[in-house]
């Protein structure tokens, strides 16, 4: 089993602006350490028709109320007004954004538990006798006793039986080369919303994590 | 006339729920995601049955109540069906964190 480099393609080109603009480092990095209710205001204002602050504020009375104060409050509010900014894009910059965002989180999550060097993006996992797929996974953990792979969606609407198959399939393959091969996939959504759409999938699941908005900082844990 | 706010758990989630089937029906547009849709409303609603289920008849303050009117008012601001399925999973979110419920 060996990784290399997606293909730099036009949309990968465009992709990688997107994945390089400084408001996706910003956002993980909040979103890193934040609290469940707080990545779920992420979620709804990335998510929103709303541009209103006082809204959202409204809407999360945990994190605004009269009571909420010093960095609890601050954090809240530094994460607001990031979710704004994605939210303020044009309706496809948003997207794309949602998702490198998600991606981003990922990397930086996983950089808690293993050396920085050893996580990338956009690579394809390629195995020997194997036709080489095109898809790229997301992000990969590569080191010498282990590696990882994991495709991220913004929501469980985006779980397919491609993405799954996709993972599914360098699961198997590694197995064949009896290499140790993690596959997950990371949604930010909730768990419940993921089983909804997992059930609905004729894909083949049972090798395969999922990490959802309640499990998310499972990615930082010692495995 | 305007009916007063809701008091109570259940008075809040009778609101929710009757926000969350218009929020379905806009949806229902995207033929593809029909049957997701009713898999999904399905499954949250359940959770809301739980939760009425628990602590319907529990109080709720003012801050609560405002908290999840907010959260219905932004549902009624999507027209698009698109968005209106992303919110059938984001709006039970955030009206759970609301009333102190994990999702």
């Amino acid at each position: 089993m060996r990784f290399q480099d997606a293909a730099r393609d036009g949309r990968a080109v465009v992709y990688a602006g997107i994945q390089a603009d400084p408001l996706v480092a910003r956002a993980a990095e909040l979103l890193a350490s934040a609290s469940l209710e707080t990545r779920v205001l992420a979620r709804a204002v990335m998510n929103g028709e709303s541009t209103d602050p006082g809204t959202w504020m409204t809407m999360f009375p945990g994190l605004f109320g009269d009571e909420v104060t010093g960095q609890t409050r601050a954090d809240a509010e530094a994460v607001l007004a990031m979710a704004l900014e994605v939210a303020e894009r044009g309706e496809a910059v948003r997207s794309q954004v949602r998702g490198a965002i998600v991606e981003e989180l990922t990397a930086r999550l996983l950089e808690r538990r293993v050396d920085g060097g050893a996580i990338r993006r956009e690579r394809r996992i390629l195995f020997d006798g194997v036709r080489a797929e095109i898809h790229p996974y997301d992000v990969t953990v590569e080191q010498d006793d282990r590696a990882e792979a994991y495709d991220c969606k913004w929501g469980a609407r985006g779980i397919s039986d491609d993405v799954l198959h996709e993972l599914d399939d360098a699961r198997q393959h590694a197995s064949d080369e009896e290499v140790a091969l993690r596959v997950a996939l990371v949604v930010y959504d909730a768990r419940r919303s993921c089983d909804v759409r997992l059930a609905r999938s004729t894909a083949p699941t049972a090798g395969i994590d999922i990490l959802s908005l309640e499990s998310i900082d499972d990615l930082a844990a010692a495995r | 006339m305007t009916p007063p706010p809701p008091t109570t758990i259940e008075g809040v989630l009778d609101r929710v729920v009757d926000a969350y089937t218009t929020l379905a029906e806009i949806g229902e547009a995207i033929d593809d995601e029909w049957s997701y849709i009713q898999d999904l409303t399905g499954a949250w609603q359940g959770r809301f049955d739980e939760v009425r289920a628990a602590r319907g008849a529990d109080p709720i303050g003012p801050d609560v109540a405002a908290a999840v009117e907010a959260a219905i008012g932004e549902t009624a601001r999507i027209a698009d069906p698109h968005r209106a399925v992303d919110w059938l999973s984001t709006f039970p979110q955030v009206v759970l964190v609301a009333l102190g419920e994990r999702p």
